[in-house]
């Protein structure tokens, strides 16, 4: 009633209501446009990205892992084993385990060991979707080649999202993101590959602090 | 103060072992107090400690490991410095109740009075360094020797220590009764070996080696 008397007595309070509805149905449609809507398809070999999975035969890095206000360091040690799944350990300096993880070449994961204190299912969850992104071993069949006119973004689907491989048509490796339905959650730099491997690798998260540097340690320096 | 919960359990870990697998060459001691008495007597001569240290990672899964080697300090009452230099930086010191931790980008420093969990990590440290370790009631101890090194085997009771470690050994040096070596057992079946070299024993050594400032 009170909107039919408004609307009938002043042509104005009709043009408010208009704009409010607009603001309030609109604007949280265009927030959730997605980042990634602007990208067109575009022909071309989605496998090119295999070259930028680190080819880790026996490779330590010095590890640097923030978690909102805990910093945590140690040794991440990266190894091929025989059945070409990789195997990965977290131990501290002082050479005590927190996680052993594999991942086969068909991206599945084993958790072999984690620490009882560190076994939450929230940071064993993020763990694994962080070192897949890095290892990729992940399932190509469905993967999209996709371009903002400037990157090729190989678009891998997954539950929630999709793992996009940014490159400039892949000749490097510009980052990787981990994205929701309509922005990036996870942001991941591997820069300097040497021999394949990266000599340092930069995973951030955007919705929470939870970024895990890494920096390469030549295992001659032993 | 998560991290210190989930590391500092096992930074102790770090001063405290090694020993052959299996105790292989070692034999129950007979006279358990005689060793005691020994033990306490030759730890509370020890005003201070320097050495270098080697330590290995045996990840038992990957048949690799991981060397690290670094320097260590220890001077009454309770200051201790541990400091890793390859394959990647990392200090620890312990003076009093308060610790310091440094790695490649940060520094961390925390009084053990806090929390209780500080203050039983540091109460262990220290004991291990001091000698008073074989009265500390967060482990039980056994005993075992060779014709040249005791070996103190340490079994946590304390539900921390347990949800990580099987035991800790101790190797002492039978004439000094002085650590040569260390050996954490993980539940996991990893361990990790220290062997102290280049000891110098009740050397003068600054405070300033201590500070947590």
């Amino acid at each position: 009633m009170l909107f039919f008397r408004l609307t009938n007595r002043c042509p104005a309070a009709v043009w408010l209501l208009s704009m409010a509805a607009c603001i309030f149905f609109c604007v949280p449609a265009t927030a959730r446009k997605s980042q990634y809507s602007h990208l067109k398809s575009i022909a071309g070999d989605v496998n090119c990205i295999r070259n930028f999975a680190p080819r880790f035969s026996n490779t330590l890095y010095s590890a640097s892992i923030d978690v909102t206000t805990h910093h945590f360091s140690g040794i991440l040690f990266f190894k091929l084993m025989p059945d070409s799944s990789t195997r990965v350990v977290f131990t501290n300096e002082m050479g005590v385990k927190f996680f052993d993880f594999a991942f086969t070449k068909n991206n599945e994961f084993i958790r072999y060991y984690v620490m009882a204190k560190m076994d939450k299912k929230i940071i064993v969850k993020a763990l694994r979707n962080d070192l897949e992104l890095v290892i990729l071993h992940q399932d190509l069949s469905k993967a999209l080649l996709l371009t903002d006119s400037v990157y090729y973004y190989t678009a891998i689907p997954t539950k929630k999202g999709n793992n996009y491989y940014i490159t400039d048509h892949c000749s490097k490796l510009i980052r990787i993101e981990k994205s929701s339905k309509i922005k990036p959650v996870v942001e991941v730099q591997m820069l300097n590959y040497k021999a394949g491997v990266p000599d340092s690798i930069d995973i951030e998260h955007k919705n929470f602090k939870f970024n895990i540097e890494l920096k390469r340690i030549e295992k001659d320096a032993e | 103060m998560l991290m210190y919960k989930l590391f500092l359990p096992l930074l102790i870990s770090g001063i405290c072992l090694q020993a052959a697998a299996q105790h292989t060459g070692y034999k129950p001691l007979t006279n358990a107090d005689d060793f005691r008495r020994q033990f306490i007597k030759a730890s509370q001569a020890t005003q201070s400690i320097q050495c270098d240290f080697v330590q290995t990672k045996n990840l038992s899964m990957l048949s690799d490991k991981i060397v690290s080697t670094g320097q260590f300090w220890f001077k009454r009452e309770n200051k201790v410095r541990m400091e890793y230099k390859k394959p990647t930086y990392y200090l620890l010191v312990i003076n009093g109740n308060n610790i310091k931790t440094k790695d490649g980008q940060k520094e961390n420093k925390v009084s053990a009075k806090s929390n209780k969990m500080f203050d039983q990590v540091n109460k262990m440290m220290i004991d291990c360094v001091q000698g008073t370790i074989l009265t500390n009631s967060s482990f039980t101890p056994a005993f075992f020797e060779s014709p040249s090194s005791y070996l103190v085997e340490l079994t946590p009771t304390t539900k921390a220590l347990k949800g990580i470690f099987k035991t800790i050994d101790l190797v002492l040096d039978k004439k000094a009764y002085s650590a040569t070596g260390m050996e954490m057992m993980e539940l996991s079946g990893d361990n990790t070996v220290i062997n102290f070299t280049h000891k110098q024993i009740n050397t003068n050594i600054p405070d300033a080696v201590f500070s947590v400032d």
